[in-house]
Formats: C-alpha cells, structure tokens, sequence
C-alpha cells in the first residue's frame, strides 16, 4: 500500500478511520484493488516507480463531509487531490499530482442546483457530468444549450478548472470564461463564495461574478488553492436553427488572408467555432499522409514547391469551415455577409453551402447526427479516433498525452509552429504528424492552437520515447515563446519553468499565496508547479 | 470493529434472502445504456468518426474480423471475470471505470445483462 509522504502506517490507519466517520466506511477506499482504481489509464509512467498514484481515496456526499476530510488532512499532514468526475484523460485521469495523496472523490455531489431558462445559467456540484445536466435539461423540456468537450462525462467543474473547452460560440467553448460564482472549500475548512455569492441571500450570484472587490476565481483553476463545492455556468439560449457554410481558397499563400477574415467574423460574433482544413493536403491535422512525407523529404520546402504542390493537385490549399447559430434569416444573412467578405479579400475563393438545422433535434435525429459536440450534445464518439483500426490491430493505442501549443492567430505561426514541432518528431526519429498544410484549432477564440497528439502505452519502453518527443516539444515550444494550455502531471514543472518573465515572478506569488492559504500544503501538492513550502527545494 | 462486519455480513444475508441484491439483467441493461452504450452501441452517426461505428463497437469489429458480433450486447461468449476485469482495469482505449460511477452492484447487474444468453 502507498503512503503518504513522510505519514506512519500508524497515523495512516488512524486518518482513514477518522476520514471513515466522516463519509461512512463504504466511502473510503484503501485496498490495492479499489486504489488501483484511481490510476491514470492513460500513464505516460504506468508501472513505473514514477507514476502517480494515490494511496486511498475517500468520496463524500456533501460539502459539510468535505469540510471534515480537510480537517483531518490538516491534523495528519495528508495530501488530499480533489476530483470531480476524475475523467481527466490524457491529463492525469483520475491520478493525483503528488504519490501518496488521498484522492477526495466528489462524483458523488452531483446535484444539478438550478437551471434558469430565462437567465440562461446552471449552477452544479462537481460529480454532475455534462450527460448529467444534458439529461436535467432534457427532461424538463429548458430550451438552454449546452458547451460540452468531445467526452461527454466529464464535468463542467472538472473540466473548466483545469481550462478546457468546446465547440460552440464563443463566450460559452471557453469554459473556465463562462463560469459565473464559485463555492469553496479553504485548505483550513471554512467554505467560501466568491463573486455576489458572498452576499448572503443574493439572487445574482450566476448573473454577476465579479461581485466586488478583486475576483479571486482563476485561483482555483489549474492550482490548489481549495475544493471547488459549486460552481455556476452561464449557457446559451437554445438557438433556432443551426447552420453551416465552407470557404475555400486556392493558394498556399492565402492562408493569411483566411485567418485574417475568419478572426475577423469570430471576434464580430458572427460565427461560431471555425475548422480549418485543407482540401490539398487531403486534411489538416493528425498523422501526415505519404504524400506530405514525401513534400517534405528534402527538407521544409519553399513557398514555390508549396503552390506547385497545390496547382498539381486541383484542389484548394485551404479551407475553414464557418458554423452559424441563431434565427434563421440572421444565420442565412451571417453566411452571405462572410461570402460576400471572402469574395471581396481573396480572389479565387469559393463557397458551398453545409448543414442546415432546426433546433434542438430529436433525440431520435440525434442518434445518427456525427456532430454532437457541435451543437452542445454530449458523447463518447471521439473515442473511435485512438480506438483500434485496420492499421493499429497489432498495437491499439493504449492512451495519450496531448501538448496543445498556444499560437498568435497569424498564418506564419501556424507554419512555424508545423515546422518545429515536425522538426522534434524527426530529430527522434519518429514520423511527422505535421506538415507545411497543418492547420489550427480554435478552442479560444483568441488564440490558434496547434496540436500534437503523443501516445501512451502500458509499456515502459515506448513510454519512455513518447516522454522523450513531449518533453522535447515543451523546449521546442518554449524556444518559440509558445506555451501549451493544460498539460499532464508528469510535465507540469517543466511547462511552468517556462513562464520565466522576472524570474519566475509569477510561481513565487502564487507560492506566497500556498504557504498563506494553506500552511500546511496539503491540497494537490504540486499541481502546475506550486508545491509547499516543504516540498520546494527539489522543483526544476 | 467485530460487531460491525457481523452486522454487514448479516444484512447481505437477508437482503439476499428476500432477493433484493441479486443481479438484475434489467438493472444492467440500464446501467450499461448509461455507461458503456456511448461506445458499445449498435446504432451509430452516419459519416461519423472511425470506421462509421461507436469506439468499442468500431474496435471490436476489428479485433475479431465477423467471428465474434462487435456490439457487446450480442455476445454469448463473455465471461463475468473478462468484463469485471476490463471495466476495472480498462483496455487499450477503454478507461478504467471507478465505483463511485458504477458500483460493484451494478457492475454484477450489468454482468449479469451481457451473459443473459450465455451458453
Ligand atoms: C479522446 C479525448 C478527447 C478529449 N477532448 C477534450 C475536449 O474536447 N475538450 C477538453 O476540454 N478536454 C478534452 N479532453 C481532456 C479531458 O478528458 C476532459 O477535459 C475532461 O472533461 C476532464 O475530466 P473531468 O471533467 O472529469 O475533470 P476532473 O478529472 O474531475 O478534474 C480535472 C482536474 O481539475 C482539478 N479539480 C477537479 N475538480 C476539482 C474541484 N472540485 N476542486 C478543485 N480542483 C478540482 C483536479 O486537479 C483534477 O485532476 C479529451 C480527452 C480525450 C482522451
Ligand atoms: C470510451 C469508450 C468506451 C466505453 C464508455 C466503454 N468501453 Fe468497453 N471497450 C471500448 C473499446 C475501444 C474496446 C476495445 C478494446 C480493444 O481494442 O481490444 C472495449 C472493449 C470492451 C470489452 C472487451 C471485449 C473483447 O472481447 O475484447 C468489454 C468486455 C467491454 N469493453 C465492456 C464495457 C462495459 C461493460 C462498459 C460500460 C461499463 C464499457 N465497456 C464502456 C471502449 C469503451
């Protein structure tokens, strides 16, 4: 049994009982087999003496049990890790930051609170899952929508706190950006509400969030500063109709004038999440097909190599994808607006007409629809991506850890960021997944991301490659300025060394803030690079 | 401590006795809808991802090429260790699924939903 760090088997025994008449026995898990539970499925370390891995985990029913749970771990010296639904894949799963920590399992608070049809927000506990509250809103007939990410169960408290995000408009794909109000659980025990939450009896606590005073929520995202208890969502109106257009233009070097454009539609509101592509290429993103191979045998090639390559295929180099929700004289009048835009910025360019749907769909038209994130349904779908195929039967992926690169919308740092992250794959010997027609992702709205999807496995050796190719793309990154969104455990002191600016100001604030707000450092220790005072000395 | 487990080990007697806890293929059927359908099940999006099928159907079609069916609820092969064993242990794509989400009850529900036609 692991235990945690510097914790007698003794003084563990007698913390888990008193744990134990906090939640009831049933709810504290401390054998091998249900601790195993709380692994990383996805391990960039599994089986090593390097993988995290709890040492129990204990799942209470309500904020006054998690209050206890603090207490307890405060008296014991034990590192606590709070989960919400704990489906973190390719960013830690449901394994702690630290060995030895007792995962505090909150998927059993999975009371939906309130859905306001007509103020358009949610307020949650952490357990519920995005099918949690879809099916609320379902049965009740709320004509809201949902954001939700491409595995469906997740959490809206989960999943925004450590950034994550979606696919529809703007304000709500970003869904750290679309909470409004937080409940807290302190290091100490003491429950907290930020915004107008902390006016008792307020009835704008999802409304309203900077309350007054300074807005103390991103705190609690991406850190251990508490144990979020409650969280509010601002949601969309259901939209009435949902529609799709693509634009197409023909030269490598419009691919400037595209993104221009589309930054321009997104940031007037008139589209929701663009998708780039590129019809030459045969696609924009994943592994690069035999014929990149082969455009990129002699090196990156030149802006000239790049649109003959384009005229000897008869297709466009480019294209994006725009999607449009809202009344459907507004999404009609939105397409032709940005046809009209493209006609007049980029000669050549084409369009052709996509989806067209009313909204909300039947349950039965939604079975068969491919593009349920897309209009904030939730799903597993994605899963058939790493699923075994034709091509993996010998070896199925066994996971993943992904590096997502934060990029300026400009065309150039697109290309760049292709060229050095294919740079890396080849510097270690493995296959491109990038090349000169990779494309963006648009997550934020603000900002591109360029992606790299590195696997795992259930094999130390191969593990150790794919640790090899992430760690090298976090310094080849780094070289560039850019820094990835959200990152796993395993590279987490790694990704913060890079926010660098005055000497680490900003780790060594967020540090005065740890020894402060939590003494004794016992909230996910380590969590994006802030460790305890006690555990400081040994970080990169 | 005695007394407890003593106490435990008598209420699963009687509920057993009254037929309370026994696994229900019903109970499993629900339960299996909610967790494992997303990626088990038969019907799938037109034009979707992967080979047109959900992930585990889409895999398993794979991995036993028309010898076996790949929507789960098909199989009368399966035996009750083999699914405790991936549904807690994952395999390949497939996480781990903790007992806060499915209880060891209604893991024995859902396993005794996929061996009803067992052979
Ligand atoms: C194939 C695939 C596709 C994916 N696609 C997306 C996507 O489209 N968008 C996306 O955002 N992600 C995506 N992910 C990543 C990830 O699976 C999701 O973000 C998922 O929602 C995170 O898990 P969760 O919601 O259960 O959060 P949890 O695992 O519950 O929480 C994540 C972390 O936040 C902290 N935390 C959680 N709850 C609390 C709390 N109450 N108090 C304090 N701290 C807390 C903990 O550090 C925890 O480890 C994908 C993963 C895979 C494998
Ligand atoms: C995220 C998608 C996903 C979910 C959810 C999921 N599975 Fe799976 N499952 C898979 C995939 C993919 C495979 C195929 C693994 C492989 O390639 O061998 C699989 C394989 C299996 C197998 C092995 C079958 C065989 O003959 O190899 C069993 C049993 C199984 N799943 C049961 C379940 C049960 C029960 C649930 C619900 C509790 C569930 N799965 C939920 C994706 C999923």
């Amino acid at each position: 049994m692991a235990l945690p760090p510097n914790v007698s088997e003794e003084e563990f025994a007698s913390a888990l009982s008193e744990f134990a008449q906090a939640v009831g026995d049933e709810w504290v898990f401390s054998s091998d087999e249900d601790v195993a539970l709380y692994r990383d499925s996805y391990s960039i370390y599994w089986g090593e003496p390097e993988e995290r891995v709890a040492s129990a985990a204990v799942a209470p029913a309500n904020v006054e049990e998690v209050q206890q749970i603090v207490r307890v771990a405060n008296r014991y010296n034990i590192p606590i890790y709070p989960i919400s639904t704990g489906r973190n894949l390719t960013y830690g799963g449901a394994a702690p930051t630290l060995s030895g920590s007792v995962v505090v399992d909150l998927k059993r608070m999975n009371r939906v609170l309130e859905v306001d049809e007509d103020r358009h927000f949610a307020l949650v506990e952490p357990g519920v899952s995005y099918y949690d509250l879809y099916n609320y809103i379902q049965e009740r007939g709320l004509q809201v929508m949902l954001d939700v990410p491409d595995p469906g169960w997740g959490s809206p408290i989960g999943n925004s706190l450590d950034h994550g995000a979606g696919y529809t408009m703007a304000p709500f794909r970003d869904h750290f950006g679309s909470r409004c109000g937080i409940e807290f659980v302190t290091a100490e025990g003491e429950i907290v509400r930020t915004g107008t939450g902390a006016m008792p009896g307020t009835d704008t606590w999802q409304d309203y969030r900077y309350g007054v005073g300074p807005m103390i929520d991103g705190l609690l995202a991406q850190s251990n500063f508490g144990i979020v208890t409650k969280m509010g969502f601002w949601l969309a109106p259901m939209p009435e109709t949902f529609l799709t257009g693509t634009v197409t233009v023909p030269r490598y070097r419009d691919f400037d004038a595209l993104v221009k454009e589309v930054s321009y539609l997104e940031d007037s509101f008139l589209t929701g999440m663009p998708s780039f592509g590129s019809p030459a290429a045969g696609g924009g993103f994943g592994q690069a097909s035999p014929q990149m191979a082969e455009l990129m045998q002699d090196g990156w090639p030149s802006v000239e190599r790049l649109e003959e390559f384009v005229s000897a295929q008869g297709r466009p180099a480019w294209s994006v994808e725009l999607r449009f929700y809202g009344p459907e004289e507004v999404v009609r009048a939105s397409w032709d607006a940005a046809k009209r835009r493209f006609r007049d910025r980029v000669a050549g360019a084409a369009f052709e007409d996509g989806d067209f749907w009313r909204l909300p769909l039947s349950a039965e038209e939604l079975a068969t629809n491919p593009r349920k994130p897309l209009l904030g349904v939730p799903a597993l779908e994605i899963f058939a991506t790493m699923a075994r195929n034709p091509r993996t039967n010998d070896a199925p992926l066994e996971g993943h850890a992904d590096l997502f690169a934060i990029l300026p919308r400009k065309a150039e740092a697109v290309h760049e960021a292709a060229r050095a992250m294919s740079d890396a794959y080849g510097e270690l010997g493995v296959p491109p997944a990038h090349h000169p027609f990779s494309t963006p992702l648009n997550f934020y709205s603000r900002a591109f991301i360029v992606p790299a999807i590195v696997p795992t496995w259930r094999d130390p050796a191969r593990n150790a490659q794919s640790r090899a190719l992430y760690s090298r793309l976090v310094d080849r990154c780094a070289e560039h300025d850019w820094i990835v969104y959200r990152t796993n455990p395993a590279f987490q002191d790694q990704v913060v060394s890079k926010l660098s600016y005055n000497d680490n100001a900003l780790l060594r604030f967020e540090e005065k803030l740890k020894d402060g707000i939590d003494p004794n450092g016992i909230i996910s220790p380590g969590r994006y690079g802030i460790w305890p005072a006690s555990m400081r000395s040994g970080r990169a | 401590m005695k007394v407890t487990i003593v106490v435990a080990g008598l209420a699963i007697l009687t509920t057993a006795a009254l037929g309370q806890n026994a696994p229900s293929a019903d109970t499993g059927k629900v339960v299996f809808d909610k967790w494992c359908t997303p990626c088990h099940g038969a019907v799938a999006p037109a034009g979707g991802l992967g080979d047109g099928a959900l992930p585990g159907t889409s895999a398993l079609r794979v991995k036993y090429n028309g010898e076996l069916p790949a929507v789960l609820e098909e199989r009368t092969d399966l035996a009750p260790e083999f699914i405790e064993t991936v549904v807690r242990g994952g395999l390949f794509g497939m996480p781990i699924t903790r007992k806060t989400e499915v209880s060891d009850s209604e893991l024995e529900d859902i396993i005794a939903y996929l061996t009803r036609s067992n052979n």
